[in-house]
């Protein structure tokens, strides 16, 4: 499989250089199939969907059904209604957040996340909680970077009974750890505790099969996984759909409405106001059949970990430079590399990589608190897809010895 | 001692025998590097200019009716460039400073470091510059409100005119507040004052043309004049609650 020649952006030069795309955490790059079905949707079957009887609107329900079916067989979620499309990660988890909190949350109770959450898992339950006068609760990361399955235990234990929620990344952006989410979701429904996993990350680097997770909400966006931006998608286990209240009103998600009172369209639409991102939805087809076809080709699953294990060598290699997020179990690594290096701050580095056509993450990493727990305001981040190569890699390394040196 | 646009023009000088941008990049670290450092009793958080990449400090006094800066930031490469605007602004007059443009920054070539999108804090530092000029300039300057309509007309001009953006701000250019009158007469002559925000800024054609072309397309309107000043001078105060909210400033 010559993964790259799906890729047209692979190929392109910036500043008369080779890009090296090392910010697949930000956004994956698009494959030609997944942009010639969003030209093709845009000219073929541009009606509204779930609405009228013409055939452009019949045509544009189907292909958005296909990829809600898609993602169900992608996920093995039992069934259509646990799919809910939304615009990515973030819609999905304030959805929840909002639904979740004003149903079962109260006063004096608490949400659990981690201390690894991007700002999306964070804020939006920040916002509920305070709402319904319901705080939130931090679980913690050691200096490793890892979560503590006896710690969630030792908290649900001594919150007796008032822990609602546990929201917890299956792999945080910056550590790039493999959180044991299964372990966690298993001693979070010991105490009655259901689980939302934000698979952001998860999504593109890790096999996600929602029935054997056991998770309560599984929540990922379309972008990081090779399909357009603005489409997302939130997994849901059937009783909590049911039971949540309405997210948005408006089209689509009604069953009936007079002033008086409406009843809402069964599930999923019930979550889908308004007019959705239908050819997004629609190329979430073939997004996750190449995503598929990657994640079942050998040569490129042993090309990641070939790159990831160069990688955390060379780098640590450089005097002064300090990698965050180095799991006890090197296999539980994703080629994903945040760090910091003495005497060179990570804006510069990027600045300098960028003028060699490197593509890298500096800055706070939509992470503020998880940065300053480890003592930061700004780290750098190289993070890895299957498509990229160990030549990249190389060149990555000798760019930023140089980088450093210059800023020294 | 030398007027701003003497410095500037050193500056462009100095920067003339560089050919690529490595070479600029080791000389602003170098600048940066030898930049007097901020006192460390003024980096509190009131100096404190955030941005999603990194922190910029900067402090402000007055002596004998001249300004003196002094900075820091933990990015070099934004220090150096810093280091290019206090050497310009450092004990100027705040009616200078006021008046003066960044201008030569993209005459270097460092034009996208100054880029909101960079997100670096210089921006911020610009305007915290004019603030401090605007204040010690006795009277502040007074916010004119962006032109406000009277007519169904000139609601839709405005409408229109909403959809113009400079492409360096991702605010259009009436909430940027750079129109400062809008006339539209019955028979659907219209007449449009504005500037923009740099008095060199390179797209001015642009934005003027874009300007015409929207507001030509409303309905109602059989021709459009726009005048293009530079007095009086724009300043951020022109900026809208909703523009300043956009570009972090509040």
């Amino acid at each position: 499989m010559d993964v790259r020649s799906y890729f047209p952006a692979l190929d392109r030069q910036v500043y008369d250089k080779p890009l090296i795309y090392f910010d697949n955490a930000a956004t994956a790059q698009r494959p030609q199939a997944v942009l010639d079905l969003q030209q093709r949707l845009c000219v073929e079957a541009c009606g509204n969907i779930h609405r009228a009887v013409h055939k452009l609107s019949a045509d544009a329900t189907d292909f958005y059904e296909a990829g809600r079916e898609a993602v169900r067989r992608y996920l093995n979620a039992p069934g259509r209604e646990n799919i809910v499309l939304t615009s990515g990660t973030t819609a999905s988890i304030n959805l929840v957040a909002a639904c979740f909190c004003e149903r079962y949350i109260e006063k004096g109770e608490r949400i659990l996340i981690s201390a690894a959450e991007h700002h999306s898992n964070l804020v939006p339950w920040q916002l509920a909680t305070a709402r319904q006068g319901a705080q939130l609760e931090v679980l913690p990361v050691d200096d490793a970077g890892e979560l503590s399955v006896e710690e969630l235990d030792r908290r649900l234990k001594a919150a007796k009974g008032r822990i609602r929620l546990l929201a917890v990344t299956h792999i945080s952006n910056v550590l790039g750890i493999v959180n044991p989410v299964k372990d966690l979701i298993e001693t979070a429904h010991r105490y009655k505790v259901p689980v939302l996993v934000d698979g952001a990350q998860g999504i593109l680097h890790e096999t996600v099969d929602v029935q054997a997770l056991d998770c309560d909400f599984y929540a990922f966006s379309g972008h990081k996984i090779y399909a357009p931006t603005g489409i997302g998608v939130l997994y849901g286990k059937k009783q909590w759909l049911e039971a949540m209240p309405p997210y948005m009103g408006g089209g689509e998600m009604i069953d009936t409405v007079t002033f008086e009172k409406t009843t809402y369209a069964p599930l999923p639409l019930k979550y889908e106001a308004g007019t959705q991102n239908f050819v997004a939805a629609a190329c979430l087809s073939p997004a996750l059949e190449i995503a598929r076809k990657m994640a079942e080709e050998p040569a490129l699953q042993e090309n990641l970990r070939t790159m990831r294990d160069y990688l955390r060598e060379e780098l640590q290699k450089i005097d002064g430079l300090r990698m965050y997020g180095q799991p006890r179990d090197p296999e539980k690594k994703i080629p994903l590399f945040s760090f910091t290096v003495e005497g060179a701050f990570p804006a510069d580095l990027a600045q300098i990589l960028d003028k060699m056509g490197i593509a890298v993450r500096s800055g706070h990493m939509c992470a503020e608190p998880l940065l300053n727990r480890f003592g930061q305001t700004s780290m750098l981040r190289a993070s890895l897809a299957p498509y990229n190569t160990l030549a990249e890699c190389e060149t990555f390394m000798t760019v930023l010895r140089r980088a450093v040196r210059m800023l020294r | 001692m030398k007027t701003i646009q003497e410095i500037q023009a050193d500056i462009v000088d100095e920067f003339s025998v560089f050919t690529d941008w490595m070479d600029k990049y080791e000389y602003l670290i170098d600048l940066g590097k030898s930049m007097p450092l901020i006192d460390e009793k003024d980096k509190t958080e009131s100096n404190l200019i955030r941005g999603c990449q990194s922190r910029v400090w900067l402090s402000c006094r007055e002596e004998g009716g001249r300004l003196y800066f002094a900075a820091d930031s933990d990015a070099i490469i934004t220090k150096g460039i810093i280091s290019l605007l206090l050497k310009v602004y450092d004990g100027q007059t705040p009616e200078d400073i006021l008046a003066a443009d960044e201008g030569f920054i993209e005459q270097i070539g460092l034009k996208e470091n100054l880029s909101p999108t960079r997100a670096n804090g210089l921006v911020s530092m610009i305007q915290t510059i004019k603030a401090h000029a605007a204040a010690w300039r006795g009277s502040k300057p007074q916010p004119e409100t962006p032109a406000a309509p009277k007519t169904d007309l000139e609601s839709d001009i405005i409408l229109a005119l909403r959809q113009v953006y400079d492409p360096e701000i991702p605010v259009n250019i009436y909430d940027l507040g750079l129109i400062y009158d809008i006339q539209a007469d019955a028979d659907g002559q219209v007449f449009i004052r504005m500037t923009l925000t740099a008095p060199n800024c390179p797209i001015a054609d642009d934005v003027v043309a874009q300007v015409r072309e929207a507001v030509s397309d409303v309905p109602g309107v059989k021709d459009v004049q726009v005048d293009l000043v530079f007095e009086p001078e724009w300043t951020t105060d022109r900026m809208s609650e909703e523009a300043k909210l956009e570009l972090g400033m509040l």
